[in-house]
């Protein structure tokens, strides 16, 4: 503790401190803590019925990666958060940069460009949903009258992942440019000067110079949007495609949504919990490696 | 506007000048892609306001003359006035029990030495690893086991808790000079008019950036209102969206009332962006 923080402790009383940490303590005790331990436990049952069911061991898990499905689910999965944090996180950056070097307008652009971060997913689903609909949308209708290309994402399960990606990029770029804006704000003008007059280019610039400078916030991004990518394309799948056509899109939250509330297989659902709940684990812990600065943004 | 009005003085103005050529390549590239961002909603709030005949036809992008039924129909006959109104009050509930519970805690971590201190930190932050999907199964058993399936008990409660407000509020008052502490504690204050009295008013820009986070967050939460809650009366806004979606079959779908529906969920979320911004900016990217 520094001598700053301990100067700050002026209350004494533990009974005091316990009443003032209960409510919060007996939240997460009750809907975080004992949900993610009975996670657990009910990953090791196989029951049909919530409540009642028989131990399996580790079948569950062996049915998992033995199962084709599952395995499509995460080659899906990983291309759908691939795709979606590369292509965010680059068209962020453009964003970004081009809002920090313009020389006015800053706070219009800025909100102009983060709004999409205040759109809730589900609109964002519904709204492309209709814009793109292979036979009534106005935006496939374009693209076929412009360039003769079929955007028939309802049938062609290739082009309906680009289209879950697309509305999954809309979305989430509001995030990435918030974070990135106020990094390119922390970067020493006189960096930026000395650049200039070496002579580099914007773009180098922004690669060369800004990008290293900026890195943990990026780390930060990267992490938190994939994680984003994992949990938040359901409601995407849910209302764009239902994991179809042929499982072209049932990424694996999707999938745990099905067998466990449509299939009513709690158990094999609670297995893929876990696996998920293992992914989490790996970034946040990679996250915490790089720097621990943003971490705590990854809950709600 | 170009930027041509400038005459730089010395070689390293000039130099460090952009110049108005690449301005103005920045602002059309900006524009452009503002544009293409805006694009599909100002697209929505048009079909919103046409006929269901009308938005079947492709090329027809022209505001029509079915806005005011439209909105009606969708908030009165398709219930969405019913859903927004709840979806308002689940917010309402979560943002209120979050800020309470975490000012609470961090008032505890910050201005008590107590044994535990740094785990119970901790075990506060580590649920961060724990987001809904991981715990979905055995929250809806609990749910189903203690009856508040389809409440609003249930749609609340598993989200009150926030190892993220905590630790906002916890480095906020951490940031606040150990003399305005020892002066209150001169005065001999209690820790909650202590909270109210001196902390709360330091942190205003916090709290009202972390109110706007957790309703936009809140606000547009998906998976557990459709797991949680059955009866369409109580449901949220989020998912009534997939209600109207569903409504027709294929071909059928009067998406003009979608559209509609789906700028009506849009709206509050981002008027709170548009009003909170500068505090919504300040607790996200600040902290230096």
């Amino acid at each position: 503790m520094t001598e700053q923080h301990s100067r700050l402790q002026v209350f004494t009383s533990n009974w005091q401190a316990a009443a003032l940490l209960l409510p919060t303590l007996a939240l997460i005790a009750v809907f975080l803590y004992y949900p993610f331990l009975e996670t657990v436990q009910l990953s090791f049952y196989q029951l049909r019925v919530l409540g009642s069911g028989e131990w399996v061991g580790l079948q569950n898990y062996v049915q998992l990666f033995e199962s084709g499905a599952y395995r499509n689910s995460l080659v899906v999965t990983v291309l759908f958060t691939a795709a979606t944090v590369t292509a965010s996180l680059f068209l962020s950056l453009i964003i970004s940069f081009l809002i920090h070097e313009a020389n006015r307008f800053t706070n219009l652009y800025l909100v102009a460009a983060i709004w999409p971060y205040a759109m809730p997913i589900a609109v964002a689903g519904i709204v492309l949903d209709f814009l793109i609909n292979p036979r009534i949308g106005v935006v496939t209708w374009a693209i076929e009258v412009l360039t003769g290309f079929q955007f028939a994402w309802q049938t062609n399960g290739a082009l309906a992942l680009v289209a879950v990606i697309i509305a999954a990029v809309w979305q989430g770029l509001g995030y990435s440019i918030i974070f990135m804006t106020a990094a390119f704000n922390q970067v020493p003008d006189s960096i930026t000067d000395a650049a200039k007059l070496d002579g580099i280019g914007r773009f180098q610039r922004l690669f060369r110079i800004y990008v290293p400078l900026i890195s943990p916030v990026l780390v930060f991004l990267i992490v938190i949007q994939t994680i984003g990518a994992f949990f938040g394309g359901f409601a995407l799948i849910d209302l764009m495609t239902s994991g179809g056509p042929s499982n072209a899109t049932n990424v694996l939250m999707f999938n745990l949504y099905q067998d466990a509330f449509l299939n009513q297989r709690f158990g094999y659902a609670s297995a893929q919990s876990i696996v998920l709940f293992g992914f989490v684990a790996v970034l946040m812990y990679v996250q915490l490696r790089v720097t621990d600065r943003y971490a705590y943004y990854g809950g709600a | 506007m170009p930027d041509v009005s400038i005459v730089p003085d010395t070689v390293n103005e000039r130099l460090l000048t952009t110049t108005g050529d690449s301005q103005l390549a920045t602002h059309a590239a900006l524009w452009l892609i503002i544009s293409v961002l805006i694009l599909p909603i100002a697209l929505a709030a048009v079909y919103s306001t046409q006929t269901t005949n009308a938005v079947y036809q492709i090329t027809n992008v022209f505001p029509g003359s079915a806005l005011v039924e439209n909105y009606t129909t969708v908030l009165f006959e398709y219930n969405f006035g019913q859903y927004m109104w709840n979806s308002f009050v689940m917010a309402t509930v979560v943002i209120v029990g979050k800020l309470v519970f975490s000012l609470l805690a961090a008032t505890a971590l910050v201005y008590y030495d107590f044994r535990f201190q740094s785990l119970i930190f901790y075990a506060i932050l580590f649920t961060l690893l724990m987001p809904l999907p991981v715990r979905i199964v055995p929250l809806y058993q609990l749910m189903a086991d203690i009856g508040w399936l389809n409440s609003f008990a249930g749609l609340t409660s598993p989200f009150i808790a926030s190892a993220t407000a905590v630790f906002l509020f916890r480095q906020q008052f951490r940031s606040i000079p150990a003399s305005v502490v020892e002066t209150a504690k001169l005065d001999g204050i209690g820790p909650i008019q202590f909270l109210i009295n001196v902390l709360i008013p330091m942190s205003k820009g916090m709290i009202a950036g972390v109110t706007a986070i957790m309703f936009i967050s809140t606000w547009n939460a998906y998976l557990w209102p459709l797991v949680a809650i059955i009866d369409r009366t109580n449901q949220v806004a989020q998912v009534g969206l997939r209600y109207i979606q569903g409504t027709g079959a294929e071909g059928f779908v009067q998406w003009n009332l979608v559209m509609a529906a789906g700028i009506l969920v849009l709206i509050p979320p981002l008027i709170v962006l548009l009003v909170a911004r500068r505090y919504l900016l300040s607790t996200l990217g600040g902290g230096e």
